[in-house]
C-alpha cells in the first residue's frame, strides 16, 4: 500500500503533507466497518503496487483512434497513467471563460481560484489521502459565470501497466460557476493484461443554476482494480445527472458523496453494473439534504453471471430542517446464475417530518414467460436472454445522451452478455 | 398441415386435456371454443411449446414432424405462430429490434439471406398499413406500455410480417370493443390464404361473425364434445353451453 505515495513532486501543494500526515492516522478499513462490510480489500492488499510510471509515449495516434468512439464529438483530455497527455488531446475551441486542461499546470499556475477549491469537496477517506499524497495529474475543468459547452469534455483514462503491479491516481476537479452548463464523459480503460489500479478521486462543484451531465464508463482491463471517489457539492437550483455504467476490472468500488449547499437543487444518479465471473462491483452512494426543497434520484441496475458478485450501498441522509426533501432509490438486480451475489443495502434517514421519500430493491431473474414470448417468434434462447438482459440495461443505457455513446455501450454490453452465455441456463 | 391425435396434457398432476383429435388441412380455419376452464388456452400451449405442461400421451404432427419435441423456437422456424392472450411487455426491448431479431432468426433457419436494413423497412411499413398502424409503435418498447387494442394488433401485426403457415389466435378478441375486433379481424382476414391454416381459441362466438371459421370444436372438460361447421358457434350462442354440457352428458 505504501506503494501507492509516490514521493517529492507534489511539495508545492499544501494538501499534500497534510494527506500524507492524514495517512498515518487512518485505518485501513476491515469487513467490520459498515461499508466495507461486503467487500474485502485483501485482494488489492495482496499486491505490490508501486506508482505508475510515465508511458505517455507508450501510445500513439493510431492506438488511439482504435479507442476513439466513432463520430463522438468531443473536447478530449487524454490522461496516461494518471498523467496528462498534450499531444493525444484535443481540446478544440473553448468559449470564453472556459477553461480546461492539465490540473497540475493549474495548480501550479498562479490561479486562486484553482487553489482555493482543490481539496475543498473530497471526502475524507484512505483512498482520498492516498490520492491527495500520491497525486499524479487529472483534469481541471472551470467554467466561469453562464458559460455553455455544446459538446461534452471526453477524458480518456488510459492504463500501460509494467512488469510490477502499477497504481495510477488521477484527480479531477470541475467547477462550473452559476447557470454554466457542461456534460463531461470519463472513459477508464487499458490495452493490456497488467495488474494495475486506478485510485481516481473527482470533485465537482456546481454553482446557482448550474447544470452538468456526467457520464462515467468504467471499463478497465479485467486485472484491474478500480476505485473512484467522487464528491458532489450543488448550489442553489443546480441540476447534475450521472450515469455510471460499471463494465470492467476484476474489483471495483465507486463512492459518490452529494451535498446540497442550496434549495432546488437536483440530484440524479443512475448506474448499470455488470459483474460476471471474478468481478466485484461495488457502490456506494451517500446522498445528503440538508437544505430543504432538493430532489434527490438514485436508480442502479445491475447484471449477474457466472460467480459474479456486487454491492449496493445507497443512503439518503435528511436533515431536521429539510423540509420538501423529495428523495426515490431504486436497485435492481438481474440474476443470470445461482453462483452470481448481490448484497443490497437501502438505507433512508429522515429527521423532517415534510418529505418524500421512498426505496426499493429488486432481486430476480430472466421471467420465463418474456423468453418465452421471444421465442414463440422464432429466436433462440441465448439470443432471447440477450435481448432480455440488454431491455433491462437500456432503462440506464438510455440515459447517456449521444447516441453514438449509447450504442458503444450498447454493443459492449451485449458482448459481455455473449462471452458469459456459456454459463448461463 | 396439423395433426393432433389423443393428446393429452397435464399441469402439475392434473390433467388438463383427455384425449384430442383433430386435423386442420390447409388453407382451413378451426375454431375452438369452449367454457373457462376448458382447455382451450391449455391447447395454445402445448401446441406453441410453452413450459409448464407435460404431454402424458398422444401426438401433434406439424407437415409430418413431430411438434411435441421441438424447442418454441423450432416451431415457429417452422411456421407456427402464436398470437397471445395476454400479449407480454418488454420494456427496454426496441419493437423494430425485436421484429427483425424475429423475421431473420425464421429466415435464417429455412437457408435465406438476412434481410439489411433497408428492405427491412420497406417490408415493415407495408405491413404497418394493414393494421392500420402508425410508425411510431416501430420506435417504442415491445408491447410495453400499450393498450389492450395496440397488443392485439400488435400481435397480428407481427403474423402478418412472420407469414406463418399457421396460426394459433388465443382468444385475441378478449378485451376489445367492437371498433378493435373489427381491426383485428380485417387483419386476419387480409391473412387468409390456401396455404395458410388458423386455429381459432375463443369463449364467445362474436369473433366468428368477423373471422368466418370453416368448423367449429367445442370443447369442455379437456375433450372436444362437439365438431362441426359454422353454424354449431350460432347454435352454441343461442342456446349457450350448459346445453352442450347436458348434451354432453346425455351422450
Amino acid at each position: 500500500m505504501t506503494g501507492m505515495i509516490s514521493n517529492g513532486f507534489s511539495h508545492w501543494l499544501t494538501a499534500a503533507p497534510d494527506a500524507h500526515k492524514q495517512l498515518f492516522e487512518l485505518e485501513l478499513p476491515t469487513t467490520k466497518a459498515e461499508a466495507w462490510r461486503y467487500t474485502s480489500l485483501k485482494s488489492l492488499l495482496e499486491q505490490n503496487f508501486t506508482p505508475a510510471e510515465d508511458a505517455a509515449n507508450a501510445i500513439q495516434s493510431d492506438d488511439l483512434n482504435k479507442i476513439l468512439i466513432p463520430d463522438l464529438m468531443s473536447h478530449r483530455v487524454v490522461l496516461i497513467n494518471g498523467r496528462y497527455v498534450p499531444e493525444l488531446s484535443a481540446l478544440g475551441d473553448l468559449p470564453t471563460g472556459a477553461q480546461i486542461g492539465s490540473l497540475r499546470a493549474a495548480l501550479a499556475s498562479h490561479s486562486e481560484m484553482v487553489r482555493s477549491q482543490f481539496n475543498q469537496y473530497a471526502f475524507n477517506s484512505l483512498f482520498t489521502a492516498l490520492n491527495t499524497a500520491g497525486l499524479n495529474d487529472g483534469v481541471a475543468v472551470l467554467l466561469n459565470r453562464a458559460v455553455v459547452l455544446k459538446n461534452p469534455i471526453e477524458l480518456i483514462h488510459i492504463s500501460i501497466g509494467a512488469n510490477q503491479p502499477q497504481v495510477a491516481q488521477p484527480r479531477h476537479l470541475i467547477v462550473l460557476g452559476d447557470g454554466a452548463r457542461a456534460t463531461l464523459i470519463e472513459r477508464y480503460l487499458s490495452l493490456d493484461a497488467a495488474i494495475y489500479c486506478t485510485n481516481a478521486v473527482i470533485e465537482i462543484a456546481l454553482g446557482r443554476d448550474a447544470v452538468f451531465r456526467h457520464e462515467r464508463l468504467q471499463m478497465e482491463s479485467e486485472n484491474a482494480f478500480h476505485l473512484t471517489g467522487l464528491s458532489l457539492k450543488q448550489n442553489a437550483n443546480s441540476h447534475y445527472l450521472g450515469v455510471n455504467i460499471g463494465l470492467g476490472a476484476r474489483w471495483s468500488r465507486t463512492e459518490l458523496v452529494t451535498n446540497f449547499a442550496g434549495e432546488h437543487a437536483e440530484c440524479d444518479l443512475q448506474g448499470l453494473y455488470l459483474a460476471g465471473d471474478g468481478q466485484l462491483m461495488d457502490y456506494h452512494l451517500d446522498v445528503t439534504h440538508a437544505v430543504p426543497n432538493c430532489t434527490s434520484r438514485e436508480n442502479f441496475r445491475g447484471i449477474l453471471c457466472g460467480k459474479g458478485r456486487a454491492v449496493f450501498d445507497g443512503r439518503v441522509l435528511v436533515a431536521k430542517n429539510a423540509q420538501k426533501s423529495d428523495a426515490a432509490m431504486s436497485n435492481n438486480n438481474l440474476m443470470l446464475s445461482e453462483g452470481a451475489e448481490v448484497d443490497t443495502k437501502p438505507q433512508l434517514e429522515i429527521n423532517a417530518d415534510d418529505v418524500k421519500c421512498s426505496h426499493g430493491t429488486t432481486v430476480g431473474q430472466i421471467e420465463p414467460e418474456k423468453l418465452f414470448y421471444l421465442r414463440s417468434r422464432g429466436i433462440s434462447a441465448p439470443l432471447a436472454r440477450r435481448m432480455l438482459c440488454l431491455g433491462f440495461a437500456g432503462e440506464i443505457i438510455h440515459m447517456l445522451h449521444e447516441e453514438v455513446l449509447r450504442d458503444y455501450v450498447a454493443e459492449h454490453v451485449g458482448q459481455r452478455l455473449e462471452f458469459s452465455a456459456t454459463g448461463l441456463s | 398441415m396439423l395433426v393432433v391425435n389423443g393428446l393429452r396434457a397435464n399441469v402439475g398432476e392434473k390433467e388438463i386435456l383427455k384425449g384430442l383429435n383433430f386435423t386442420v388441412a390447409a388453407g382451413e380455419i378451426h375454431a375452438i371454443m369452449g367454457p373457462n376452464g376448458s382447455g382451450k388456452s391449455t391447447l395454445a400451449h402445448v401446441l406453441s411449446g410453452r413450459e409448464g405442461y407435460t404431454v402424458t400421451a398422444g401426438t401433434a404432427t406439424f407437415n409430418g414432424q413431430n411438434l411435441l419435441t421441438l424447442e418454441p423456437e423450432q416451431r415457429a422456424q417452422l411456421g407456427l405462430f402464436l398470437a397471445f392472450q395476454y400479449p407480454v411487455e418488454l420494456p427496454g426491448v426496441n419493437n423494430t429490434y425485436f421484429l427483425k431479431a424475429a423475421l431473420n432468426s425464421i429466415r435464417k433457419s429455412r437457408g435465406e439471406a438476412e434481410l439489411d436494413a433497408v428492405s427491412f423497412l420497406r417490408l415493415i411499413k407495408e405491413k404497418l398499413k394493414i393494421l392500420h398502424l402508425d410508425d411510431s409503435l416501430l420506435k417504442r418498447a415491445v408491447n410495453a406500455g400499450f393498450s389492450g387494442g395496440e397488443k392485439k394488433r400488435n400481435e397480428i401485426f407481427q403474423m402478418a410480417l412472420l407469414e406463418p403457415k399457421l396460426a394459433i389466435l388465443d382468444e385475441t378478441d378478449s378485451g376489445l370493443d367492437i371498433d378493435a375486433l373489427r381491426v383485428v379481424a380485417d387483419g386476419v382476414n387480409a391473412l387468409r390464404s390456401s396455404e395458410r391454416s388458423m386455429i381459432v381459441v375463443t369463449h364467445y362466438q362474436r369473433l366468428l361473425d368477423y373471422i368466418q371459421p370453416d368448423y367449429v370444436h367445442v370443447l369442455a372438460k379437456g375433450q372436444i364434445i362437439r365438431s362441426g361447421g359454422k353454424e354449431l358457434a350460432l347454435e352454441l350462442e343461442e342456446k349457450g353451453y350448459g346445453w352442450i354440457d347436458a348434451e354432453g352428458q346425455a351422450a
